[in-house]
C-alpha cells in the first residue's frame, strides 16, 4: 500500500501541471520543467540539471520494442556513453496502474538492477503527466535537452525501426551521434526522427 | 494486489528470459495466408497477389502509417529470376484511439493486394517465398511477429477460378480508388487546412477522415472537421508542419480515395468564409433584397395593424412628453435581434448538419424538393388559401408603447414569426444555401426592413399624416406577391427536373399537391373558426417532406455523349472485329478530371460532330462504384484509375492510350483518321 501511495504522490509536476492534451515541444524551443518522484521515491527536479546535456527516455519494460534494445544491451551501453561524458540520463516511465509495464519504486528497482541499467534516475509519471507534456509517444521515445534548457533532438533511439535484435548492428543510434555533436559544439545534424515502438501507454 | 504483483513478477521473468525466444506459433495473433489470384499465370503477365489477413479478436494489426506508435508491415520476397513485385495496397483501415494517441489499423479480416510481375521467359513451377515482419497490438500489449509465407505457382494459361475471383474483387473494391487530381495543403501555425477537388454532384456517404500516409504534416490524434465545398472536400485540423508532397487515404465510410497533395495556399471552405473573402456585391444585394422584403412585409395585412397601432402609440409618446426616438430605435433593436438569433440559430443547425455529414448544397435534389415545398407553401399563402396569423396578444403589447420598446419590438418580430412566413421563409431558404456572413446580413436587413417605417415614423413625426389607411388594397397586393412566388416554385421544380431526372420532378411536384391539400383543408378549417385547424396541413406536410427518401440524383449516364454505349468488353470486340474505330472512355462520378474534360472537350458540339461524321462508336465506362471487372480493364493499361481514354484505331493491334487531359483538336483529328 505504500507504494501504492508513493506511486500517487509521484508527480509533482510544477511547469506542465494538470496539462490534459498532447503538447510537443519543438526543437530548438525552450522544455517544459517537471518535477517527479524517482524509483527511490527521491523529487527529481530537471531545472536542476540546466547547465547540463539531459537525456529522456521512455520506458516500458514489456513492450517488444525495449526488449530489442534491453535485452540487447544496446540501451544500457548508450546510458554508460552518455553518463561517462557528464550527460544526465532520465528514464521515464508513464505507464498507468494496470497497464502494461506499469511499475512501483521497488518493482523499477529490480528492472534497473537486473537489466543493468545505467540511467542518473529512474522516474514514475503513472498519471502521464511528464510523458504527455512531452508528447510521448512510443517506447522507447528519446529527447534531448541541451545546457541552455532547449530541445536538440527528439525521435527514436535509431533508424531501424524494428522489434529485430539484429537491426541493432547496422543502425544509426541517433543519440549517441547527436551527443557526440554537441559535445563538439557542432549543430546536430538529425535533430527530429519518427519515433518507433509500442504506444505509451496512459491513462485512459 | 497479490495477483498484479504475480503478474507483474511473471512479466520481469518474460522480459529477462531473452528476447530471443522465438515466438510459439499460437502466438501470431493474426493469420496471414498468400493467395495468387490465378494459380497458373501466363508468361509476361502480371497476378494479383493478396495476404488474407484475420486478426484475433481483440488484436489488431497496422495500416501502411501506423499513426503516432506502431508499424506497418515489412516484406521481403524470395523470388525466380526475372520476377519482381510492387508496393503492397492496403485496404480503408480504421482508426483506433488509445489513451489520446491514434492508432491506423485493422481489427477484421484485412487484405493487401500486391502485383507480381512474371517474365516473358518462365516455365514450369514458380515458387514464391515471403517472409513477413508485422506488428500486432490489443489495447495494452503489442506483439512483433514474423511470418514465412510461400506458394509456388505453377506457368500455365492465366486462367482464374470463378470463386477466387469473386475473393479478389471483394478485397479489390476495399482498395482506395486513385483520385486522379491533386490536393493543397496549408499549415498555419499549428493549424492545417488541407483540400481535394471532389465533385459536388459525387455521392460520399459515411463520415469523412483523411489518413495521411506521409508522416510528419499531420497531428493523427487531433479531431478532423471534413465539409463538402463545392467542387471540393475540405479538411480541417491541427498540423505539425509542411512537409512537402504528401499522399494519403481520404475515407467516405467503408469508400476510399487515394491523394496526392502539394503544400499551397488553401481558402477556407465557403461555409465557414470569413466576411472579407465574399463578393461584396452578392452580400450587399442580398442585404438590400432583405431589407426590402422587410419593409414589404409591414404592409402584409397581419403586420400592418401592429405598426398602425405602434404609430398611434408614438404619438401618444410625443404629447406626453416621451422620446420617439429612442422609442424607434428600441424597437428596431429589438427587431433586428429577434432575426439574428433566429439565423443564428439556423446557422449553427446547418453547421451541425455539415459536421454530421449533410450537404447543404443546390446540387442535391434533396435540399431542392425542400425548398420547393417550402416555396409552394409561401404561394398559397400569399393567394389567400390559408392563413398564417399572429396571436392576439402581440397586438396587445404592440398596442402599449410605454411598457419597453425595446421588448415589445422583438416580442413582435418573434411571436409575429408565422405570419411574417412568407419572408422568413425566403430568409430561411437562403440561410440553407448562403455562407453564414451573407445569411446573417439576410436575417439582420429582415429586420430592418421590418422596422424601416417606424424607425421613420420616430425620426420624421410629419410622415406619420402619410400612413396610408387599412384596407382592402392590401389582400389585393398580397395576392399580386403570390405571382413571382409561384415562378419560384416553377424554376425549382425544373432545377428538380434536371438534377433527379423526370422521375424526381415527378415526385417532387406530387409532394406539393400533397402539401397544397393539406394547407387547404387547414384553410376551410380556419374559416369556420374551428380548434386543430392545422392538423390536417401538418399530417400532410409531413408525409410531403418524407419524399426526401425518395428523391436521387438522376444517373450519371445521361450526360454522356449522344449515342455513347455503355462499356463492355465484349461490345468492344465485337465493335473492333468488325474494323469500326472506337473511342472508349472510363470515368467517375468523384473524377473531377474525368468531369472536365468531358464538359469542355467531349461533349462538345464539334467533337461529337467529328465522332458522329466519322462514324466513331464511343463506349463509356462507369468506374464510380468500382465495378471489379471495369478496374481490372483499366489496370491492363497501366493505369490505377480513372480518367482513361483509349483510342481503337482500324487495322491496329493496341489501342492508343490518350494524355489524361484532352484537347478538342485531338480528338477531332483522331477522329478524321488523322
Amino acid at each position: 500500500m505504500i507504494h501504492r501511495m508513493l506511486v500517487d504522490a509521484a508527480v509533482v509536476a510544477a511547469g506542465i501541471a494538470a496539462a490534459p492534451l498532447m503538447a510537443e515541444p519543438e526543437v530548438a524551443a525552450t522544455v517544459p520543467n517537471f518535477r517527479a518522484l524517482d524509483m527511490t521515491g527521491k523529487v527529481v527536479d530537471l531545472s536542476a540539471y540546466r547547465g547540463k546535456t539531459v537525456v529522456l527516455e521512455w520506458n516500458n519494460p514489456g513492450c517488444p520494442f525495449v526488449k530489442k534494445h534491453y535485452g540487447s544491451g544496446n540501451m544500457q551501453k548508450t546510458q554508460a556513453a552518455a553518463t561517462a561524458q557528464g550527460v544526465v540520463w532520465l528514464t521515464i516511465n508513464s505507464g498507468a496502474p494496470g497497464q502494461q509495464g506499469h511499475m512501483t519504486g521497488p518493482e523499477a528497482q529490480k528492472f534497473v538492477a537486473g537489466a543493468k541499467a545505467r540511467p542518473t534516475a529512474y522516474l514514475l509519471d503513472p498519471k502521464g503527466l511528464v510523458g504527455k507534456g512531452y508528447g510521448a509517444k512510443t517506447t522507447p521515445h528519446l529527447y534531448i535537452i541541451d545546457g541552455k534548457g532547449q530541445l536538440a533532438y527528439k525521435g527514436g533511439i535509431d533508424d531501424k525501426p524494428t522489434a529485430d535484435v539484429g537491426d541493432i548492428a547496422g543502425a544509426r543510434n541517433h543519440v549517441l551521434a547527436a551527443l557526440a555533436e554537441i559535445r563538439a559544439g557542432k549543430a546536430v545534424s538529425v535533430p527530429e526522427t519518427r519515433p518507433y515502438g509500442c504506444s505509451v501507454k496512459y491513462a485512459s | 494486489m497479490a495477483t498484479v504483483r504475480f503478474g507483474l513478477m511473471a512479466l520481469m521473468f518474460w522480459l529477462f528470459a531473452g528476447v530471443a525466444m522465438a515466438q510459439a506459433p499460437g502466438e501470431q495473433h493474426v493469420r496471414i495466408d498468400l493467395v495468387a489470384e490465378s494459380d497458373r499465370p501466363a508468361p509476361g503477365s502480371e497476378v494479383t497477389l493478396a495476404l488474407a489477413s484475420v486478426p484475433e479478436k481483440g488484436w489488431h494489426a497496422y495500416w501502411l502509417n501506423p499513426g503516432d506508435a506502431g508499424l506497418p508491415a515489412r516484406a521481403e520476397w524470395t523470388l525466380p529470376q526475372g520476377a519482381s513485385t510492387g508496393d503492397f495496397r492496403y485496404p480503408v483501415p480504421q482508426r483506433l484511439m488509445i489513451a489520446g494517441l491514434m492508432n491506423y489499423v485493422y481489427e477484421g479480416p484485412f487484405a493487401p493486394l500486391v502485383t507480381l510481375k512474371v517474365p516473358a521467359d518462365a516455365k514450369g513451377a514458380f515458387p514464391i517465398r515471403l517472409k513477413l515482419s508485422y506488428l500486432v497490438c490489443t489495447d495494452a500489449i503489442c506483439v512483433p511477429g514474423k511470418a514465412d509465407l510461400s506458394t509456388t505457382l505453377q506457368i500455365g494459361d492465366g486462367s482464374v477460378a470463378p470463386d477466387r475471383r469473386a475473393r479478389f474483387d471483394a478485397w479489390r473494391a476495399a482498395l482506395p480508388k486513385p483520385l486522379g487530381s491533386e490536393g493543397t495543403y496549408q499549415v498555419t501555425g499549428k493549424a492545417l487546412r488541407f483540400a481535394v477537388p471532389f465533385p459536388a454532384a459525387a455521392k460520399a456517404e459515411g463520415e469523412g477522415y483523411f489518413f495521411p500516409a506521409t508522416h510528419g504534416a499531420f497531428d493523427y490524434a487531433a479531431p478532423q472537421k471534413v465539409v463538402r465545398d463545392g467542387d471540393r472536400v475540405v479538411v480541417d485540423t491541427a498540423g505539425v508542419k509542411s512537409v512537402g508532397p504528401i499522399e494519403g487515404l481520404l475515407a467516405f465510410g467503408k469508400q476510399g480515395f487515394w491523394v496526392k497533395a502539394v503544400p499551397g495556399t488553401v481558402p477556407v471552405a465557403s461555409g465557414a468564409a470569413p466576411a472579407a473573402q465574399l463578393p461584396w456585391t452578392g452580400a450587399v444585394l442580398a442585404f438590400l433584397g432583405a431589407v426590402l422584403g422587410g419593409l414589404i412585409l409591414n404592409i402584409m395585412p397581419c403586420v400592418f395593424p401592429i405598426l398602425s397601432l405602434k404609430a398611434l402609440s408614438l404619438a401618444k409618446a410625443n404629447a406626453e412628453g416621451g422620446s420617439p426616438r429612442a422609442e424607434a430605435l428600441a424597437y428596431t433593436a429589438g427587431v433586428v435581434l429577434v432575426c439574428l438569433v433566429l439565423g443564428g440559430a439556423l446557422l449553427a443547425l446547418r453547421a451541425g448538419g455539415a459536421t454530421l455529414g449533410w450537404a447543404f448544397q443546390l446540387q442535391d435534389p434533396r435540399v431542392i424538393l425542400v425548398l420547393l415545398l417550402l416555396v409552394t407553401g409561401i404561394s398559397f399563402n400569399l393567394a389567400g388559401l390559408f392563413e398564417l396569423s399572429a396571436p392576439g396578444f402581440v397586438n396587445r403589447a404592440a398596442s402599449k408603447g410605454t411598457g419597453g420598446a425595446f421588448a415589445t419590438g422583438a416580442l413582435a418580430a418573434f411571436v409575429a414569426t408565422p405570419c411574417t412566413g412568407p419572408f422568413m421563409g425566403a430568409a430561411l431558404g437562403a440561410a440553407l444555401v448562403l455562407p453564414w456572413p451573407a445569411a446573417l446580413a439576410v436575417f439582420g436587413g429582415l429586420g430592418l426592413g421590418i422596422a424601416l417605417p417606424f424607425l421613420l415614423l420616430g425620426f420624421i413625426p410629419p410622415l406619420r399624416r402619410l400612413l396610408p389607411k387599412p384596407g382592402a388594397w392590401m389582400e389585393t397586393l398580397r395576392r399580386i406577391l403570390s405571382v413571382p412566388m409561384f415562378l419560384t416554385a416553377l424554376a425549382l421544380a425544373w432545377v428538380l427536373g434536371r438534377q433527379a431526372g423526370v422521375p424526381g420532378m415527378t415526385i417532387g411536384l406530387a409532394a406539393a399537391l400533397l402539401a397544397t391539400l393539406g394547407l387547404w383543408w387547414t384553410g376551410l378549417r380556419q374559416r369556420k373558426g374551428k380548434t386543430l385547424a392545422w392538423a390536417p396541413a401538418g399530417v400532410l406536410l409531413l408525409v410531403a417532406i418524407s419524399a426526401i427518401a425518395f428523391v436521387q440524383a438522376a444517373p450519371a449516364e445521361s450526360k454522356a455523349v449522344s449515342g455513347a454505349e455503355k462499356f463492355s468488353e465484349a461490345r468492344l470486340a465485337e465493335l473492333t472485329a468488325q474494323g469500326k474505330p472506337v473511342f472508349a472512355y472510363f470515368t467517375a462520378d468523384w473524377c473531377l478530371t474525368c468531369k472536365v474534360n468531358e464538359k469542355a472537350v467531349i461533349e462538345t458540339a464539334a467533337v461529337e460532330k467529328a465522332l458522329a461524321d466519322n462514324k466513331v462508336t464511343v463506349l463509356v465506362g462507369d468506374w464510380t462504384d468500382g465495378d471489379p471487372v471495369l478496374g481490372r480493364f483499366i489496370e491492363r493499361h497501366n493505369r490505377a484509375g480513372v480518367p482513361l481514354y483509349l483510342w481503337y484505331k482500324p487495322g491496329e493491334a493496341e489501342p492508343r492510350v490518350l494524355p489524361q487531359i484532352l484537347t478538342q483538336d485531338m480528338l477531332r483529328d483522331l477522329a478524321s483518321g488523322g
